[in-house]
């Protein structure tokens, strides 16, 4: 099967049942089709009924709310966030039929991210021997003449031997004849020990290591040498990001001009204010009228009712700013004239959910306002078509 | 109209920028800052031994850091001298310029660095320019820049056929173009042939504005060195690119009553005519050789395109589809691929005018116009509708 990122696409869909999150699913009754295209490709669905998950492999994607469709190499990609999900989605080689949404806000929260841990390129016994005379330190083998004999068993092994003499340090394939110290291992345990995956006092003890001659030599020799360094590790090196989450609490003067606002709309009334010079009425009021550069004091009631003069259908999930909450979409906001409006000013509020669809520029629209206005902008639930 | 008042005349000399891209894990916000910072002092020749004031900028919401100057002065090289923070939101590069500019222009300083950068991915756009809303009203509705609006009056005036064809034509121009900037973010290879498909099936956001008209989230860096006319040209590395004008424009403060029954004046259109008028343009599309604009999406950059060279009617549109845009055409718009491709925030206003400067010194590479370019137009745009908008040189003639 075919890998990308050092993955398959079959992977993803294997590890699903345990990056599952039941808890955060209690509420989720959905079927999602996954369709990976090209070498490697193929079509699962995973059924999320509350709390449960079923990832069933398939011919062909039946009964699906929402489907995923992309090259298996962009599947990977995408998954492992090597490829910017945003930019696959924008650029088409990333499709979501149904639901785009689930991408960001659900698929995150139910599952843990699919991740692949980097596999290290094997170093061989052979590898590590030739970079013996290089890690050579001469300065701590000072006068000191000694054959180290290593007799490596296994697939990977073979017979070496370190020649140490005035201050320099050979290695050659077989055994000098003069050996002061032979060791006796598996290529792969003295390969894990010069990782430092294998510790090398418990390989002795537990007989992995067998020292033949000079004990105390053979302890000897690890500083004559500087440590292996694995050249693949800086493959696998983690870039470390700290996470930090703000939270502020604020509170906002409202001041004596929107205070007057406020005020009005626990009255249920929508209280502009209307410039001596020009007339032109602000909504919601404002000290000075901008643009005669003058003190407003007059108040008007507008509305309640008025004419749509623009909108917008939301189907972007971005957050409630005011609870940070993602928002429920479709959503309008929608640009009103209350009746009583000067032309130039107006005014903004969500529409109702259910008249979206029959939204239209000149609309007549009428607000519904909250049981128990307090002062807020929850006092105005959404504004509704005038029928 | 009263000229702009001047002391001295100021030039670019040194330009420099860190590529742009979506995530940029392996350095933090100071090494992000320090490239961008040593890309310009070697392009300018100079160390940072010859800056005297150093101007920073980026939106501080955005990724939550109050006074990142402070974080960032070992990037800048802002250690014992003068520096100046400034945060204007999506105007932000572009005020930095128009500030360095200043300083210079006064007289206070002979030498200003002015760095601008963000990392979108340390922080949450969406949140900050939310809290751009009037706290006391707008809040409930603010969520963040996406809009429809546009798309939909431009649909109402040009037909459905027309207006989503100009945007999409628009939107695989500037991808044509960011595919020749190895410094752009995103460069997906778009084709012509493809515009139906994206026109039908590119997720809506809002309306028909849809993810593929909209433009990315970016993290990088740009800097740039400003210098006087006495010293400009002397000693350092590439010649000097003249600023001679810039303005700056806010409108009220409140987005609703752009969408009254009769719209106010657009800010694009109120300082593109201040600044033509003071400047002796009459016809700018004949003036300039490309103008570097700040376009936050598809369909904001078609309507603005009018507003900009003060078109009536329908005149952007015809000139979109003859191809006027286009990188070898009348008025290239973009060579670099522009916001939709590349948009580090507090850097993105910056790179208007600091690839404006480029395609004058006639080394952008390879997105070069081929033309020969002398002068240059660069807008930044942030806020409620604020325009920011330059006029770059080749020859301090004028």
């Amino acid at each position: 099967m075919a890998e990308y990122f050092g993955a398959t696409v079959a992977d993803i869909f294997n590890t699903m049942p345990e990056r599952f999150k039941p808890e955060e699913a209690k509420d989720v009754d959905i079927v999602i089709g996954y369709e990976a295209t090209g070498e490697g490709g193929g079509k699962w669905t995973a059924t999320i009924k509350h709390g449960t998950l079923k990832v069933e492999k398939v011919e062909e994607l039946k009964g699906c709310k929402t489907t995923i469709h992309a090259d298996a190499e962009i599947f990977v990609g995408v998954t492992l966030g090597k490829i910017t999900a945003i930019d696959a989605l924008t650029s088409q080689k990333l499709r979501v039929v149904g639901d785009a949404r689930l991408l960001m806000t659900l698929l995150p929260k139910i599952f843990v991210p699919f991740t692949v841990t980097p596999r290290k390129k094997a170093v061989s016994a052979r590898a590590i021997l030739a970079t013996v005379e290089s890690r050579f330190r001469p300065e701590k083998a000072e006068g000191v003449t000694m054959n180290i004999g290593y007799d490596l068993t296994g697939e990977n092994g073979g017979q070496w031997t370190l020649m140490i003499k005035d201050g320099r340090c050979t290695v050659r394939e077989g055994f000098a004849e003069d050996l002061a110290v032979k060791l006796i291992m598996d290529a792969d345990v003295y390969a894990g020990m010069m990782l430092g995956t294998i510790d090398g006092a418990s390989a002795f003890t537990s007989g992995q290591v067998r020292i033949e001659g000079d004990m105390m030599a053979a302890a000897a020799t690890t500083k004559f040498f500087h440590k292996y360094v694995d050249p693949n590790a800086a493959e696998a090196e983690e870039l470390i990001c700290l996470r930090v989450t703000n939270s502020i609490d604020q509170r906002f003067a409202s001041g004596p001009v929107m205070g007057r606002w406020f005020a009005g709309l626990k009255e249920k009334k929508f209280m502009a204010n209307k410039c001596p010079e020009c007339g032109r009425t602000q909504i919601p009021p404002r000290e000075i009228c901008a643009i005669c550069r003058v003190r407003v004091h007059e108040f008007v009631e507008l509305g309640p009712k008025g004419t749509v003069t623009n909108f917008d259908i939301v189907y972007f999930a971005s957050p409630d700013p005011l609870t940070g909450a993602v928002r429920d979409t479709p959503y309008t906001p929608i640009y009103v004239v209350l009746d009583g409006a000067s032309e130039q000013d107006a005014f903004a509020f969500e529409l109702k959910k259910e008249d979206i669809d029959r939204i239209k520029v000149g609309a007549k629209v009428r607000p519904v306002w909250a049981d128990k206005p307090t002062g807020s902008f929850r006092d105005v639930l959404y504004f509704e078509l005038d029928r | 109209m009263k000229k702009h008042k001047k002391n001295r005349n100021v030039a670019i000399i040194g330009i420099g920028q860190t590529s742009l891209s979506s995530h940029k894990e392996d350095q933090n916000q100071v090494e992000m800052v320090q490239e961008a910072v040593i890309n310009a002092l070697q392009d300018a020749h100079l160390t940072i031994d010859d800056i005297d004031c150093i101007v920073h900028g980026n939106m501080e919401l955005f990724e939550m850091q109050f006074a990142p100057d402070l974080w960032h002065s070992l990037g800048t090289g802002a250690y014992g001298k003068d520096e100046y923070r400034i945060t204007t939101g999506g105007t932000t590069g572009m005020t930095l310029v128009c500030a360095a500019d200043n300083l210079v222009a006064s007289g206070l300083y002979d030498t200003v660095l002015a760095i601008g950068l963000e990392k979108l991915q340390e922080g949450n756009t969406t949140g900050g320019i939310t809290n751009m809303a009037d706290p006391l009203w707008f809040r409930n509705l603010q969520t963040g820049a996406l809009t429809g609006t546009t798309a939909a009056e431009m649909i109402n005036e040009f037909g459905e056929e027309r207006a989503k064809r100009a945007a999409m034509k628009y939107r695989i121009m500037m991808d044509k173009h960011a595919v020749l900037n190895p410094r752009a973010h995103r460069r997906f290879g778009l084709e012509y042939e493809q515009a139906e498909d994206l026109m039908a099936n590119s997720p809506q956001l809002v309306g028909e504005l849809r993810l593929i008209h909209m433009c990315s989230q970016s993290d990088g860096a740009c800097a740039m060195i400003f210098t006087s006319e006495k010293k400009a040209g002397k000693g350092t590395g590439k010649p000097p690119v003249w600023i001679r004008d810039h303005i700056q424009g806010h409108r009220e403060e409140t987005i609703p009553n752009l969408f009254g029954a009769v719209k106010p004046e657009m800010t694009h259109h109120y300082c593109a005519r201040k600044l033509y008028e003071r400047n002796g343009i009459t016809d700018p599309v004949a003036y300039f050789d490309v103008f570097e604009m700040y376009d936050p999406s598809a369909w904001w950059a078609m309507d603005w395109l009018r507003e900009f060279f003060l078109l009536k009617g329908d005149e952007h549109i015809k000139m979109l589809e003859r191809g006027d845009f286009d990188l070898d055409g009348k008025i290239p718009i973009n060579p670099s691929g522009g916001v939709i491709a590349s948009n580090p925030i507090g850097a993105t206003a910056m790179l208007r005018p600091a690839e404006a400067a480029l395609q004058i010194r006639g080394d952008a590479g390879p997105h070069q116009i081929k033309k020969e370019v002398r002068h240059a137009l660069a807008s930044g745009f942030g806020g409620t509708f604020w325009t920011a908008l330059m006029i770059l040189e080749k020859d301090l003639n004028w």
